[in-house]
């Protein structure tokens, strides 16, 4: 309850974790046959997000919300510097990811959502210990650092294994691990619980909202298709729809302005009736 | 300075951790060497003859001459896969991504990526030469190591060069490498591995010299042939590093570019 008013109490205006400002991004199309030879170089003309802007302050916590190919993903990705927009500007920790995206990294916790990202035939310790380095962690640092994390995630057990031997979820939790080693201040999470079992999925929501969002104060950005998981973890939702923002409020905000007793039936009613102004909600 | 060494070793490190669950190849390479030596062997013994020997430089037997030529044309081999096969290998992998969103440089992964690969070349070469030595009379007592060394690390540095821009090639059209092929399909020709330069028709020989491996194969020969020193090979070792002060910084500057395309296009991970 405290986190979403965190950043605002400091100097009166709120500290962002990341702005967004007019963030579109097209991507070019798919050609095949010879002309898949001019791929790389053909126009960007199939657009991912159209114009989006909002803010994440310092310490809170907010999700994405959009059916597949609403562009969710693709956000992601630029704040973690793995795309570069097509027009508009981010700002991640104060850093720009496309002009500076050295400096966004060191601030950065990016989690895909996949279980691929390991070398298969080190252990899950070596693995960890090599990005942790490649994050200039120290060697007594991880030493103390992962098997405390990998105590949260029950993953003891597991982190002198060869990766190629563990499950989709174990995989799962260890680049969870891996995105939170480096105590980043920002944390992207790509729908983080898809593969993990109802347990560790629970657990894992309670040790990010307790932990490393309202005890360390890291701001979170994740994209999620599941409305409990949104509800208990995000002070805010940013609705998606087609690469367009149609609404950025509180869960029971949303509720609220649309008149729904349920996220569900809030998201249902957003999606299919687009809100242009994050700001000023029409009704629905 | 010492940081960016500490980043390089971090990959050797990788690299040597994911090898050692593999002890099988080892052996299997060393066996190879065996054969691969025992097969120069013969056929230098069916094709010597005193004219042969004439025509080659130091005095050299066909079997040195063409057992050299062959292990250091697989540094070429090695500098023009090594790059193209980390980038397939983390791509494959989805440990790419991972890597991009750490803290080190791009140049630092695709360096630190390539040490490994070349230190096995290294000692591959070192396993051929010691077999021919061993069984079959390759002449190790010529070599002035120091000078080998030299031309080593400035071959390297040049052939990376070219290494690298293929794997800017690979990222940006993902299958297929015919740059790749042209350089080796060239150079195995008119590089010198297995008969002089010189015995080329002029056009041929034009491109020779326009190739690192002629000058490389050259110097290498004169240094383990016939104990050149560094002093002697200057010419030679001066035009590798002027290959490879050209093709690094623009091997390095189309590798980013390819790159900062991919993250334009988001075909960075595609195959």
């Amino acid at each position: 309850m405290f986190s979403s008013f965190r950043h605002v109490i400091s100097f009166g205006v709120p500290a962002s974790a990341i702005k967004v400002d007019s963030l579109a991004k097209s991507f070019p199309p798919v050609y095949g046959g010879w002309r898949a030879f001019l791929q790389p170089f053909a126009a960007s003309t199939c657009p991912a997000l159209r114009a989006i802007s909002f803010e994440v302050g310092e310490g809170e916590s907010v999700a994405l919300l959009g059916t597949n190919g609403a562009g969710k993903t693709t956000l992601l990705r630029i704040l973690a510097t793995l795309l570069i927009p097509t027009s508009g500007s981010a700002l991640l920790a104060g850093c720009d990811p496309v002009r500076d995206a050295a400096a966004v990294r060191r601030h950065l916790g990016y989690h895909a959502g996949t279980d691929l990202g390991f070398y298969a035939r080190l252990t899950g310790r070596e693995n960890l210990r090599f990005f942790g380095r490649l994050n200039y962690l120290s060697d007594s640092i991880l030493e103390a650092r992962i098997p405390e994390l990998a105590e949260r995630f029950e993953l003891g057990g597991f982190l002198d294994r060869q990766v190629r031997t563990l499950s989709s979820g174990t995989l799962q939790r260890l680049s969870l691990l891996r995105a939170l080693l480096h105590q980043p201040k920002v944390l992207l999470l790509d729908e983080p619980t898809r593969s993990l079992d109802a347990i560790a999925a629970s657990e894992f929501r309670r040790f990010l909202k307790t932990e490393v969002h309202l005890h360390r104060g890291t701001s979170i950005l994740f994209a999620s298709h599941l409305l409990p998981e949104i509800e208990f973890l995000a002070d805010r939702v940013v609705v998606l729809k087609e690469g367009s923002l149609v609404a950025f409020d509180t869960p029971s905000g949303l509720k609220r302005r649309t008149g729904s007793s349920s996220l569900e039936e809030a998201f249902a009613r957003l999606t299919r009736h687009a809100v242009h102004s994050s700001e000023e909600p029409r009704p629905v | 300075m010492i940081q960016a060494l500490r980043d390089l070793l971090l990959f050797f490190e990788r690299d040597l951790r994911i090898a050692r669950t593999y002890r099988g190849p080892f052996v299997l390479e060393l066996v190879e060497a065996l054969f691969g030596a025992a097969l120069f062997y013969y056929v230098a013994r069916f094709v010597d003859s005193p004219e042969l020997r004439q025509a080659l430089p130091y005095g050299t037997s066909y079997f040195a001459y063409s057992l050299v030529g062959f292990v250091f044309f697989d540094y070429l081999n090695a500098a023009l896969d090594t790059f193209d096969r980390s980038i397939i290998e983390a791509r494959d992998a989805g440990t790419l991504e991972p890597l991009l969103t750490t803290q080190v440089s791009l140049t630092t992964i695709l360096i630190g990526s390539a040490i490994y690969p070349f230190v096995v070349t290294t000692l591959r070469i070192a396993v051929y030469l010691a077999w021919g030595a061993f069984l079959f009379g390759f002449p190790l007592g010529a070599a002035n190591w120091p000078t080998v060394l030299v031309v080593l690390l400035a071959s390297l540095l040049a052939f990376s060069g070219l290494g690298i821009l293929s794997s800017a090639y690979l990222l940006l059209f993902k299958r297929g490498n015919p740059a790749k092929w042209l350089i080796l399909g060239v150079s195995s020709v008119a590089g010198g591995m297995l008969f002089p330069v010189s015995i080329l028709p002029d056009w041929l020989q034009v491109i020779a010299y326009l190739n690192p491996i002629t000058y490389a194969l050259d110097a290498m020969r004169a240094a383990l042939l016939d104990h050149a020193a560094v002093p002697s090979l200057a010419r030679p070792i001066l035009i590798l590093m002027l290959f490879a002060a050209i093709l690094l910084p623009v091997s390095l500057l189309a590798f980013n570019w390819t790159l900062r395309r991919t993250k334009v296009t988001g075909t960075l991970t595609h195959r």
